[in-house]
């Protein structure tokens, strides 16, 4: 038996590892921060339908909005596309 | 040993005092007397506090344990389930956390003073990783020991990158790196410890894998003592990352190294403890901790030898000898116990002594390479001495500490039947005296050929030559009286030995 | 044959998420980069411990007003590595504000992100 919610975990856990890699493959900083905001979204939504809904909303507001935040505050003060070579 | 039953109030203020100083002395922006003379007045009532402290436990959710009908008991000694965040103050943690806050009164002295611009948040670090290692050696929960170990290590990427330079913020940066991949593990150990004991409680954890029956889930056991490990050889800089670390003890300021090395050997004495307390009873556990011991004497001792700056040979030799405390922790017996310890109080002081000389060397507008310098002997005779005497001391030479330490390391090693680790633990005494002596030749004995105009004498701090003073006091007390500290250690080396559990 | 529970599969992806995250941190050449990358590995440890106190069928460990407190331990998620989370979840950001903090000063002194040219030579 697999119900809507389910289903959407089933679907985070895919997103979370998608996120992930795709952050990690930008050529721009700015929307490898993004991007690793997105996963953190997908996170805490898994975070939920393991039975820790407490530890969702945390990873919810940190990592959304703390993490990506300092990493773009870092992006801003020095450059924001990768250099090649 | 009937232990106080009622909560001790030094703990708390052990740990407070240093937070608030660190608010209190970020807060004084440009203020310098303002700051020297707050943080050397929390410095001297730290000290003052943890000598006089009697010994006991502190709980800081109220409850000490709970015994098999479910009360509660205020009583050590009943056999009850602790459950509960606990610090211990004994005799080991005594004349570790005094030793420190000496060390810590002087360092603050001779930084307030020596530093020209805003030094507040520089102070305020220097309480706050004082408050990290004071907070792991009491600590009896492995909880709140990685929160220690965790806030221990951004506080030394934050000292060292605050003691500014290129040099110093790249060591920095890989250190806090490393830290986070350590601290990682570290909290999957502690997971894995809860998930088999369930409990926190290092006590109760002991006991739950005594009482219980474990078979079938060593192998979770040993992933965590693994984790363990990496932050224990992390924290204290032992054998793979040893780069890192002597990175960091050479690129800071040597006044702040003095406070680096002092916490990353409480690190190594607590979380050795700890790991032999818990994991000793395990096969190959400490044939593992050992092994690592030996490699970080012998690669620190040789990549000591190699070097050709005194700070990287004062760093590296560190590092060897933060071997040689684990090396006594990891034989595991009541003996090599109590040398490693001994040893590490012993190598605190020697190298603090040491590190001082080199702060002044560089003072005096001198570099510390090899090649470029000598001479200074003839302008500072004074510290000359101080910087030989030191020598002396770290290669165990007779009437210093360093000598009681190490004796007591190679009976230890003997006892157990191993005289290749005797063998090593004596070849590092005497490679110290040589990479130390070499580096002293050329840079105060050699005579110098550029340095000749000047010919006034350098005159040495007088709060510098105060440190210098005691220190050379304190190793030539405990080399003639070295049962001035062992007292404080063998009931902890007896307790680790005979009744793990107990803290 | 394993089954593919949401536990098994949470701990697949926290396993990737290490996995990805500890070769950023390794491979990648640029120190933002290598900085996301230590995010991405923060957070595969959390997931993992997370799914640790995964319970199938379980419930939130809340004691909610009138359920039975018979079933509630057999029931309930367990809390342990929630617990921990928490803390690393806080000390992950503080982590990383000082990574970046460093990762700045380091740039304005050498002009680069390239972790190639920033960090190399170690004895000057």
């Amino acid at each position: 038996m697999i119900d809507a919610f389910m289903t959407v975990a089933y679907l985070m856990v895919i997103g979370v590892t998608i996120g992930a890699v795709a952050a990690l493959l930008q050529k721009d900083l700015l929307r490898a921060a993004y991007i690793s905001g997105a996963e953190s979204i997908a996170l805490a939504f898994l975070f939920h339908a393991l039975l820790a809904p407490d530890l969702g909303l945390t990873q919810a507001i940190v990592g959304t909005v703390l993490m990506p935040g300092i990493i773009i505050l870092a992006i801003l003060k020095t450059r924001r596309h990768e250099e090649s070579d | 040993m009937n232990e106080t039953i009622t909560n001790l109030w030094s703990i708390p203020l052990l740990i407070v005092i240093p937070i608030l100083t660190a608010i209190v002395v970020n807060l004084l922006y440009n203020r310098g007397r303002a700051i020297r003379a707050v943080s050397i007045a929390s410095a001297a009532v730290l000290l003052v506090i943890s000598l006089v402290s009697p010994y006991g436990f502190q709980w800081f959710t109220g409850q000490p344990g709970v015994t098999y009908d479910g009360t509660y008991t205020f009583n050590a000694n009943v056999f009850s389930w602790k459950l509960s965040l606990e610090y211990y103050y004994g005799p080991l943690q005594q004349i570790m956390i005094s030793v420190m806050s000496f060390l810590l009164l002087f360092v603050v002295a001779i930084s307030t003073k020596s530093l020209k611009k805003n030094f507040g948040p520089y102070i305020a670090l220097m309480f706050l990783t004082y408050l990290s290692a004071a907070a792991i050696m009491m600590v009896n929960d492995f909880y709140h020991l990685w929160i220690a170990v965790e806030i221990g290590s951004l506080l030394v990427a934050g000292l060292v990158a605050a003691s500014g330079g290129g040099a110093a913020q790249k060591a920095a940066l890989k250190y806090t790196f490393f830290s986070a991949l350590s601290g990682s593990g570290l909290a999957i150990a502690l997971a894995l410890i809860l998930g088999i004991t369930g409990y926190a409680n290092i006590t109760d954890a002991i006991n739950s894998v005594r009482i219980n029956d474990l078979s079938g889930m060593y192998n979770v056991l040993y992933v965590s003592f693994a984790f363990l490990m990496l932050s224990w050889i992390y924290a204290g800089g032992l054998a793979p990352i040893h780069p890192l670390k002597s990175d960091v003890y050479r690129s800071a300021y040597p006044h702040a190294t003095v406070m680096l090395q002092t916490q990353s050997k409480l690190t190594l004495v607590a979380i050795g403890l700890v790991l032999l307390r818990m994991f000793g009873t395990l096969p190959f556990a400490r044939e593992a901790m050992l092994s690592i011991s030996i490699l970080t004497m012998v690669i620190g001792i040789v990549m000591a030898l190699i070097q050709t700056d005194f700070r990287w040979i004062l760093a590296y030799l560190i590092v060897s000898h933060s071997g040689l405390v684990t090396v006594g922790i990891s034989l595991g017996t009541f003996r090599g116990i109590v040398g490693g310890l001994f040893q590490a109080v012993n190598d605190v002081i020697y190298m603090s002594l040491l590190l001082v000389c080199c702060e002044m060397v560089l003072y005096f507008g001198r570099g510390t390479s090899i090649k470029f310098s000598g001479g200074l002997a003839k302008r500072a005779p004074l510290l000359t001495v101080f910087v030989i005497l030191g020598t002396l001391a770290a290669s165990g030479v007779p009437p210093f500490n360093g000598f009681q330490s190490e004796l007591i390391l190679i009976q230890a090693a003997l006892e157990q039947g191993l005289p290749e680790v005797a063998a090593v633990i004596l070849m590092v005494s005497v490679s110290t005296f040589i990479a130390l002596f070499r580096a002293i030749y050329s840079i105060f004995l050699r005579p110098g050929d550029e340095l000749q105009q000047g010919s006034e004498r350098f005159k040495l701090p007088g709060t510098t030559l105060m440190f210098l003073v005691a220190l050379v006091a304190i190793t030539l007390v405990l080399g003639i009286y070295p049962q001035l500290a062992l007292n404080f250690l063998t009931e902890s080396a007896l307790k680790v030995v005979f009744v793990p559990w107990v803290p | 044959m394993i089954e593919l529970t949401l536990q098994t599969l949470s701990f697949l992806a926290a396993a990737l998420l290490v996995i990805i995250g500890m070769a950023g941190m390794l491979y990648l050449d640029n120190l933002i980069k290598k900085l996301i990358a230590f995010t991405l590995l923060s957070d595969g440890v959390n997931l993992a411990l997370v799914s640790l106190g995964y319970v199938q069928g379980g419930i939130v460990p809340i004691l909610e007003p009138g359920a039975s407190l018979s079933d509630f331990p057999n029931e309930a998620a367990l809390i342990f590595g929630p617990g921990i989370v928490l803390t690393n979840i806080v000390i992950g950001v503080s982590t990383t504000a000082i990574l970046a903090a460093l990762i700045v000063i380091l740039y304005k002194r050498y002009g680069t992100l390239k972790a190639s040219k920033v960090l190399k030579g170690e004895h000057e």
